[in-house]
């Protein structure tokens, strides 16, 4: 603690060079941590540990061919299953196609049995008043706010898949553990069943909940098996395989953002260690007058690497920062478009992940120039220009 | 009565080595300095002098013989044994100074205390202290480039003295420095010699300046040329 001092003073030594570096290292740990924590929200997404036994059954040929919903009932029977549900993608559209939210038709009467870890508190009167109203919906308390809606409002909903433009009746608003799961809205399926003649008889997906966990696996390959030889042959998965399916769609995201991320890496260490370099080799002098006073090599070279890690960790702070501000915004501005957003943060391990690259990349840019001056003859150092 | 030798040298060489080829600096010498002496080492350039100087305060290694300073025999020591031997008995002083630029004259003068185990409280002491000796309690805060050369080598002479050690060694002290200034310095490590009692050691082109100490060595190619003692 007491080379403090000294180490802070020749850390500005050159005022202009620390500040450009440090802000070069924040931008560049800015872009990881949001990077990252895009990437772990995403993954998060996908293996929403809520949806550990659900499976989604739908068409093996693509996710747009329909299945017959007589299926529901033969799956209904298995003893593994506790509830089965036809639930249906709408993609419809309320007043403006920026409005994005994802809504689904679905058999009203499993829905919470189904969703009871997202739909975890709602009024069981507004619960019967949807039951008994085939043009009502129930929508996450978030979904609500944001639109400023109320129980007993009518919501227009214009499809874009499906040629129907309901009216929904807004009968129930529920409340989740975690925003994003507020963000959905679910009304009868029956609407899309009666009003599109294609859609008799048939639906997108059936969701169905094990009764444990354990027997998912087993589930899944008896019913891609029983429905192997139908002309609409199954192709069922966890639900967190399902939602990566979507995740796909955006290519491959997770390698784009981990080449992103070692190319920032890779960046930083060069412009760390440059700066380093040269910060220390200016300095050869002074470190032999350091030693010849009597500090030690293995000292001199402490309070050099002391001052590369504090570098690296004042930019890696200062991006952390950014990035932090930026969830906010991000939030904000996009929270209502994607939904995997409402709830965007750096999370702890982003922070961890970022803190400890910023200190390995001090170290890994500091020691090697350091070394070379602390062990470069007294004499010799003091003799340099 | 019997002289106490702070500095032993016997039959001392330095070599350095260019490729495979051996530039011999010192060849086998031998010299002995009584503590509070006040040497000068002189002659012309490439004739050993500051390398002499060197391997006397320990931050170089002989090829050859011994050197033995305030009862330590400096072959015996390793590198970090050697860098606390010259925290604790040596003042350097330098011709160009080599003040930090980053710290002020306060901050300059306290690094060789940070290696001690002194308070804080304590170190700030010694630090008024040998500023007060080199005249320059009214520039506590000012840095190095606010300082005047023959400021900046003062408070390296406060430096080179905080830490009470028993030698200064200093190489061309004035050589960066107006006359006026020089010879301030001069007289003020004649002081600290004569008051104070250290033990210096000094390397010098200038005759003016080596004038100052009691005995002038002068080498030639290596060797020991002639001691002269200095008629004040």
């Amino acid at each position: 603690m007491r080379y403090i001092h000294l180490i802070l003073r020749s850390l500005f030594r050159s005022r202009r060079r620390t500040i450009l570096t440090v802000l070069f290292l924040a931008v560049s740990v800015f872009l990881v941590a949001t990077l990252q924590s895009i990437l772990l929200t995403l993954d998060a997404f996908a293996n929403n540990p809520n949806s550990s036994n659900r499976i989604a059954v739908r068409h093996k040929v693509s996710l747009t061919n329909l299945l017959p919903l007589r299926y529901a009932d033969w799956i209904r029977q298995q003893p593994e299953v506790e509830e089965v549900m036809a639930l249906q993608w709408f993609g419809g559209i309320y007043q403006d196609p920026r409005n994005f939210f994802p809504n689904f038709a679905a058999e009203p009467e499993p829905i919470v049995r189904i969703f009871k870890e997202e739909i975890v508190e709602y009024s069981e009167t507004q619960w019967r008043d949807f039951l008994r109203d085939r043009n009502g919906c129930i929508v996450g308390e978030a979904l609500a706010k944001k639109y400023g809606w109320k129980v007993g409002d009518v919501i227009p909903m214009q499809g874009t898949i499906f040629p129907i433009n309901p009216r929904l009746n807004l009968r129930l608003i529920y409340r989740s553990r975690r925003l994003t799961d507020e963000q959905a809205m679910y009304f009868h399926f029956k609407l899309v069943e009666e009003g599109v003649p294609f859609m008799q008889g048939r639906v997108g997906n059936l969701w169905v909940r094990a009764k444990h966990p354990d027997e998912v696996p087993r589930l899944i390959e008896r019913i891609d098996r029983h429905f192997a030889d139908a002309v609409e042959p199954t192709l069922s998965e966890t639900e967190n395989a399902f939602q990566l399916e979507f995740l796909k769609m955006m290519g491959n995201l997770a390698t784009i953002i981990h080449a992103i991320t070692g190319a920032v890496l890779v960046a930083i260490l060069i412009v760390t260690a440059n700066t380093m370099a040269m910060a220390i080799r200016e300095r050869t002098t002074e470190v032999a007058v350091f030693r010849a006073m009597g500090f030690t090599g293995s000292r001199m070279l402490g309070i050099l690497m002391a001052e590369g890690i504090l570098l690296a960790i004042m930019g890696g702070m200062a991006g952390l920062g950014l990035a932090w501000l930026a969830a906010g915004g991000i939030r904000a501005a996009l929270g209502s478009v994607i939904p995997w957003l409402t709830d965007f943060t750096i999370p702890v391990d982003t922070l961890l992940f970022c803190l400890h690259a910023s200190m390995g990349l001090g170290i890994l840019s500091t020691f090697i120039p350091a070394y070379r001056v602390v062990r470069r003859p007294i004499v010799e150092g003091l003799r340099a220009l | 009565m019997a002289l106490d030798f702070i500095i032993r040298c016997e039959a001392v060489a330095k070599s350095y080595w260019r490729g495979t080829l051996e530039i011999p600096v010192l060849q086998g010498l031998d010299l002995e300095i009584p503590r509070g002496g006040y040497y000068a080492l002189m002659g012309p350039s490439g004739s050993g002098k500051t390398t002499l100087l060197n391997l006397i305060a320990g931050i170089d290694r002989p090829t050859g013989g011994s050197i033995e300073v305030c009862g330590y025999d400096l072959n015996d020591l390793d590198d970090d044994q050697l860098a606390g031997w010259r925290s604790q008995h040596v003042g350097f002083i330098f011709q160009n100074y080599n003040l930090v630029p980053v710290l002020n004259a306060f901050e300059n003068v306290e690094l060789p205390l940070l290696l001690t185990r002194l308070s804080r409280r304590e170190r700030r002491e010694k630090v008024l202290e040998a500023l007060a000796l080199v005249n320059l309690t009214d520039r506590l805060e000012n840095y190095p480039r606010q300082l005047s050369g023959g400021q900046e080598q003062r408070v390296a002479i406060a430096r080179a003295i905080v830490t009470e050690p028993d030698i200064l060694v200093a190489d061309e002290p004035t050589g960066a420095l107006d006359a006026k200034n020089a010879e301030e310095v001069m007289a003020l490590l004649e002081r600290l010699n004569s008051e104070v009692g250290k033990t210096i050691l000094l390397v010098t082109h200038d005759p003016k300046a080596a004038h100052h100490a009691r005995i002038q060595i002068h080498l030639e190619k290596g060797v020991l040329d002639r001691t002269v003692e200095v008629n004040r």
